[in-house]
């Protein structure tokens, strides 16, 4: 199966309430994909049905091919789950931690070394007294000591501080350039913009939006921003640029264009024929959070509520 | 198998934590002394005592076991990791059993320092004590389960223990009390172990025949594993 993940209309009622309301989505080996959403979207007990903690009410799914429900052994071999929040033993030093995860998942001692000198953590401190970024990186290396074949990640960066929540985030691109399928659930939106090739954005149990993040862009409809300022400006250049509908800030032209090649293409035969200098010129492309706002506010369009 | 992982990272883990320590070990141990100093000659006592300790050491520990791994979140590693429920739940019984067979050895030793009589058969001991260690650590569990916040399982616990303590004939025999009250005996799990230790170290028992005695422990031990692996997957 080259699917890593399988999702079937998933569903999670606990007594009345649906915490998840019929998802569906697919994971490919390899890749990095996020499950974005605000609290309480239901981001975690997706992560706690697909990894057998937690059973699911209804639909199906399958992990590396094997079935959540009725193969959970086997799906349990071959994931690491790093929860959302940091919980390995208090009272062991880092290192008995590892040893212990390697014994209960059968993996060779060395790899226990390996790990902590990758992860460059103090292997003889207890895991009580470490940092919250440590912990953090310490409850990573754990799930990795069986090398699964994927790593499901809930909120990694969570309470971290900018320096930690960096380390953490190159750690998990580092171990998905390395063919390590991720699965990540965050509300961070730096982490949504830099870790996964592909995002669904979760919304009161129901998935809202899923593809690429310029896919994602294209749903919510913003257009690039440019800014411009020229020497000479001049009125022929206005005119030339005038179906852009110009603005004016701070001294610079502000355009909103839907194709930036075009209208870069377009800048520049302008050039050569008007003559003008560009001295700045940027850009703003519609990010991640500009469509997270836009498709989870309420009321909404795409919204389901 | 997986349970000598787990069990050995558990001793490591809990053996010093304060809730076993207090309910587990000083609470036993104090309790024993007293009764020893206080009346003389605890022969006939000794077997109720000794089964005090085992019941204290190893729900104790245990429930802190379970309290902590649930409260941290510990717990939902062990379900994550391809190991089976039941092999979780006997990892926690054999913790649980190996702390409280520690906890009756000491006690054992500060008993017969004030004891007249010899023991009448230590292997019979030895059969009792671990059963009795078993099916009280597999008790403690499911209590430590069922509890829907693990906060409150030591009082849950102590509110079961505290009453054993006199319905099971530890402290005053059965046979005192009028004959309806026989029958709460028979319905409190720890009158097994109680009278079972008494047919090994004094060679009489009060109203359980040690051939039931032992019986109804492997019962009581093979029953709470299976309520507490079913619970642990209500829980989850
Ligand atoms: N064990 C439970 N019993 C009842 N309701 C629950 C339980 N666990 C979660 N919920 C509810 O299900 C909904 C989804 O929760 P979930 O933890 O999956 O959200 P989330 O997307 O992970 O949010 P967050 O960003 O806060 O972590 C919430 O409304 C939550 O209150
Ligand atoms: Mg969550």
């Amino acid at each position: 199966m080259a699917e890593a993940v399988v999702a079937n209309n998933l569903v999670k009622r606990y007594g009345d309430f649906e915490a998840v309301k019929g998802i569906s989505f697919r994971v490919k080996r390899g890749e990095a994909f996020a499950l974005l959403g605000p609290n309480g979207a239901g981001k975690t007990t997706t992560v706690r049905m697909l990894t057998t903690l937690t059973s699911i009410t209804s639909g199906e799914a399958y992990v590396n091919g094997f079935n959540v429900r009725t193969e959970r052994l086997a799906v349990r071999r071959s994931i690491g789950l790093v929860p959302d929040v940091s919980n390995l033993y208090d009272e062991l030093t880092v290192r008995e931690n590892l040893l212990f995860m390697a014994k209960l998942y059968d993996a060779p001692r060395e790899r226990v070394d390996e790990l902590i000198r990758e992860f460059e953590l103090p292997a003889d401190k207890k895991f009580g007294k470490l940092s919250t970024g440590f912990k953090r990186r310490a409850t990573i290396a754990a799930a990795l000591v069986h090398e699964p074949e994927v790593l499901f990640l809930d909120e990694p960066t969570n309470g971290l501080d900018v320096h930690s929540a960096r380390a953490v985030r190159s750690l998990i691109r580092a171990l998905n350039r390395r063919g390590m399928t991720v699965f990540i659930t965050t509300h961070n939106m730096v982490e949504a913009e830099t870790i996964p090739q592909r995002i669904a954005i979760m919304k009161a149990g129901r998935i809202v939006a899923e593809g690429k993040r310029s896919e994602l862009a294209k749903l919510v409809g913003r257009k690039t921003v440019v800014r411009l300022s020229v020497e000479p400006m001049s009125s022929s250049l206005l005119r030339a640029l005038e179906r852009y509908n110009p603005s004016f800030e701070e001294g610079k032209l502000v355009f909103e264009v839907d194709n930036l090649d075009g209208f870069l293409e377009e800048l520049c035969s302008l050039k050569v024929e008007l003559g003008f200098r560009v001295t700045s010129l940027c850009t703003e492309i519609p990010g991640i959070e500009d469509v997270f706002v836009e498709l989870t506010k309420c009321p909404c369009r795409g919204c389901p509520l | 198998m997986k349970v000598l992982t787990i069990a050995e990272k558990e001793l490591r883990e809990y053996l010093l934590k304060p809730g076993s320590i207090s309910w587990g070990v000083v609470f036993p141990l104090v309790f024993t002394l007293a009764f020893a100093v206080r009346f003389g000659d605890v022969d006939h006592l000794a077997p109720g005592l000794l089964t005090i300790s085992v019941l204290f050491g190893t729900t104790s520990f245990v429930s802190s076991s379970v309290i902590f791994e649930r409260r941290l979140r510990t717990f939902e590693r062990l379900l994550v990791a391809p190991v089976s429920y039941l092999e979780i739940v006997l990892a926690k019984v054999l913790t649980g059993s190996i702390f409280g067979l520690f906890v009756g050895l000491v006690s054992l030793l500060f008993l017969r320092f004030f004891m007249v009589y010899p023991i009448w058969s230590i292997p019979f001991l030895a059969v009792y004590l671990v059963l009795s260690a078993v099916a009280f650590s597999a008790l403690g569990l499911y209590v430590s389960l069922v509890v829907e916040n693990p906060i409150n399982a030591m009082t849950w616990l102590n509110l079961i223990r505290l009453p054993m303590m006199f319905t099971s004939g530890a402290i005053v025999s059965l046979l005192l009390f009028p004959r309806w009250f026989i029958a709460v005996g028979l319905l409190t799990p720890m009158t097994y172990a109680v009278d079972g230790l008494r047919f090994a170290m004094l060679h009489y028992y009060d109203v359980v025949n040690p051939l039931y005695a032992l019986l109804v422990l492997v019962l009581l031990a093979m029953v709470f594993v299976y309520l507490s692996v079913t619970r642990i997957e209500r829980l989850y």
